[in-house]
């Protein structure tokens, strides 16, 4: 009885406002992060921009939903890995979309390579993995794909990363290892 | 699958990973911001095919600045460049010597004559009991002493200020307890628990670290470390000077350090790490090494 009064006493405008001032700055916090792994999944600037935006409008609208079962990170991006997986198979039927993606923003990773303070030789060897990184993870299936950008570029830890796919641990791991592996068959590294 | 397994296949890989996370997020900043500039061109260029208007023009502003501030208020503050220190200026110079040093004394009795000859009591970091050149009966009996930092010789009775001439028995014209013209005890013309002619000193004047000046020399830097960023500073690509008080003993170590001028966001550890591993060439009073005391300046900019 107790409960219920203290409960209708409570004006319901409160926390709801305490939310939103939550909501601001997690969208300044996470919007670089969502971004940047929008950008390494669909490696087109415009998609991975309205993908971001769209990620941040459905978890504001789901705000309420979000019980703090997880991080905030995890929750945001299991979001964005829904919305990239939606996208995926949409895109697959609009093949007419790809004539009109922007060729300028098309742009090489590897020029975003660090560089500073090295020999040539050294740059251009780092540039050249950077990019072959980046091939082989256009090859990846999606989901190898996913938790690999999870785990090496957005470095969350394995549990993260099962929390945000909705995967296994011991899913996330398998998928892990072949990723590395087909990294390692393309450069070429020796164990 | 183990993660023992994971972390075999990744021998070797981490290099290139870590180079590829990096190119990845330089990437996606940088066009996060193209990004932000491309839609406020956008709005204006495709205006229905009209001609660029004053209107126009200041819009494309207006959605200029609104997204600057955007950019601004999304980006977290991970550093962009690689940000390097210049090498940490540094200034050592004397510090200002005390006008005040030495003194303390003062007391008396509100005797008409002035203060009688005698030693000075023994020194003791507490005042239990004024000296008096004529004993009054003690409640507490301990024995009389003023308050100074150095060693002073152990001396006995007959108390009194060692710079008078009187000799007659008299505890001096001062007030508050103590020998001499001064008051709040202790010996002499000053104000205060210590002897001699200065204010609320500890007494003597002389203190086992010297000032530059008088005879002191300067301790000349000989080995210099430089300090590091701290990461939290390099972050906020925050910028200062941190003013340290050290004292340079006989052998030109770095000891006793304070920080005078705080820099703050963990530069004022880095600056006190460095400066600990300073070599100097200590200072010297008539040719004998002491330790003197000194300030440096650690300066931290960013390239």
């Amino acid at each position: 009885m107790e409960q219920t009064l203290s409960s209708e006493l409570n004006p319901i405008a409160a926390p709801a406002r305490e939310q939103e001032i939550d909501f601001e700055a997690l969208t300044r916090a996470y919007w670089p992060r969502v971004f940047r792994f929008a950008l390494a999944s669909l490696r087109d600037i415009d998609s991975a921009q309205n993908l971001t935006q769209d990620c941040f409008v459905r978890a504001y609208r789901a705000r309420g939903r979000f019980r703090g079962g997880s991080s905030a990170g995890t929750w945001l991006m299991r979001i964005a890995i829904n919305l990239i997986r939606n996208h995926e198979t949409s895109n697959r039927l609009k093949f007419w979309r790809r004539a009109f993606r922007s060729s300028v923003d098309v742009a090489d990773i590897g020029e975003w390579a660090a560089d500073g303070g090295m020999s040539p030789e050294a740059a251009a060897a780092i540039k050249e993995q950077v990019r072959a990184i980046w091939n082989v993870a256009a090859h990846l299936p999606d989901r190898q794909r996913t938790v690999f950008l999870l785990r090496f570029v957005e470095e969350m830890d394995l549990l993260e990363i099962a929390a945000a796919t909705g995967m296994k641990e011991g899913t996330v791991k398998a998928h892990l290892f072949r990723a590395l592996q087909a990294v390692r068959a393309r450069l070429g590294v020796c164990k | 699958m183990t993660e023992r397994m994971i972390s075999r296949e990744l021998a070797g890989l981490e290099q290139p990973l870590s180079h590829f996370r990096d190119a990845m997020r330089r990437w996606s900043e940088h066009a996060q911001a193209a990004q932000q500039q491309a839609e406020g061109m956008r709005g204006f260029l495709y205006d229905g095919g009209r001609r660029a208007t004053r209107a126009g023009v200041s819009s494309l502003l207006i959605h200029a600045a609104a997204f600057a501030t955007v950019l601004s208020l999304t980006q977290s503050v991970e550093v962009t460049h690689e940000l390097k220190s210049l090498a940490p200026t540094f200034v050592v110079y004397a510090p200002k010597p005390h006008t005040d040093s030495g003194g303390g004394g003062g007391g008396g009795a509100r005797e008409p004559l002035p203060a009688s000859r005698g030693n000075l009591p023994k020194a003791t970091s507490r005042i239990y009991t004024p000296p008096r050149v004529t004993p009054v009966e003690a409640q507490l009996i301990m024995p009389p002493s003023i308050t100074t930092e150095n060693v002073m010789p152990n001396v006995s009775g007959p108390y009194g200020d060692p710079f008078s001439t009187a000799l007659v028995p008299s505890n001096g014209p001062g007030s508050g307890g103590g020998i001499g013209t001064g008051r709040n005890g202790g010996v002499g013309q000053g104000d205060g628990p210590g002897a001699g002619p200065g204010s609320n000193g500890l007494g003597g004047g002389i203190t086992g670290v010297f000032r530059p000046g008088g005879g002191v020399t300067l301790p000349v830097l000989v080995r210099q470390v430089e300090p590091e960023y701290s990461e939290e500073a390099r972050k906020a690509k925050w910028q200062g000077e941190v003013l340290l008080s050290v004292v340079v003993d006989e052998r030109g170590r770095v000891r006793d350090i304070r920080v005078l001028r705080s820099a703050g966001l963990g530069l004022d550890e880095r600056a006190i790490e460095a400066v600990r591993q300073w070599l100097f060439k200590p200072g010297t009073l008539r040719g004998q090494p002491v330790p003197v005391e000194a300030t440096v300046a650690v300066n931290f900019r960013l390239l």
